[in-house]
């Protein structure tokens, strides 16, 4: 299992595509900085292919107001559990 | 000093494409916004995309005590920065409507985002 790790918004850009497309049936993906606008219900659709694997961080979405805004689909981890993820992956690769 | 708050014509339009915290190109359109508006200048800012982020209530400082833009945005109303749009397809597409939003800008269509750019002398985009 791989940790892929997105810090771009799908509202802006197409690189979660590579992302998803380099993502293996186990693989997780957890959205960071500009990566968790995609856990807002509009844009969480890009990330359908993956239920249960979607992942965003904590921090980053508290300084954004985007909390209590995040799609049902999203896990949130802090910077902890962003450790134990990291810990849990055999590899990690960013998407950037 | 007044002017008509309701009008969409002004001096210079900011056009605000960029989300809080994750670059400094929001923060760089408003400094320039507030430079332009302490010259006496009319401001008209327009967020715009990814820009609608900035309005989203709640935001709070980063992780690492990095400030943000929100307290900025705040601040507009001393600078008589009041003529604020948000482009509503943005919002549509984020799953946001104008309650989760500061300040109460004002939704812009599709076709009035060509006429607020024609109704301005000088456009800068960031």
């Amino acid at each position: 299992m791989k940790l892929h790790i997105l810090n771009r918004s799908p509202g802006v850009s197409r690189v979660h595509e590579q992302a998803l497309a380099a993502m293996g049936p186990d693989d997780r993906l957890l959205l960071i900085e500009d990566g968790v606008q995609g856990a807002l219900p509009g844009l969480a659709g890009a990330f359908a292919a993956i239920p249960g694997r979607l992942f965003a961080l904590h921090e980053d979405l508290a300084s954004r107001g985007l909390l209590a805004r995040c799609d049902a689909a999203v896990q949130t981890v802090d910077a902890d559990g962003f450790v134990a993820l990291t810990e849990e992956s055999e590899q990690t690769l960013s998407w950037y | 000093m007044s002017h008509d708050h309701d009008s969409a014509d002004g001096e210079l339009l900011v056009i605000l494409r960029h989300a809080p915290h994750g670059s400094s190109w929001l923060r760089e359109g408003l400094d320039a916004a507030l430079v332009a508006a302490a010259f006496g200048q009319r401001v008209s800012l327009l967020f715009m995309g990814e820009g609608v982020m900035a309005l989203v209530d709640g935001q709070e400082a980063g992780p690492l005590g990095q400030k943000g833009t929100a307290p900025t945005l705040r601040m507009l109303e001393m600078y008589d920065i009041d003529a604020l749009w948000v482009e509503r397809e943005a919002l549509a597409a984020r799953g946001l409507d104008e309650a989760a939003l500061m300040l109460a800008p004002r939704c812009l269509e599709a076709p009035g985002i060509v006429e607020l750019i024609d109704a301005h002398d000088l456009v800068l985009t960031f």
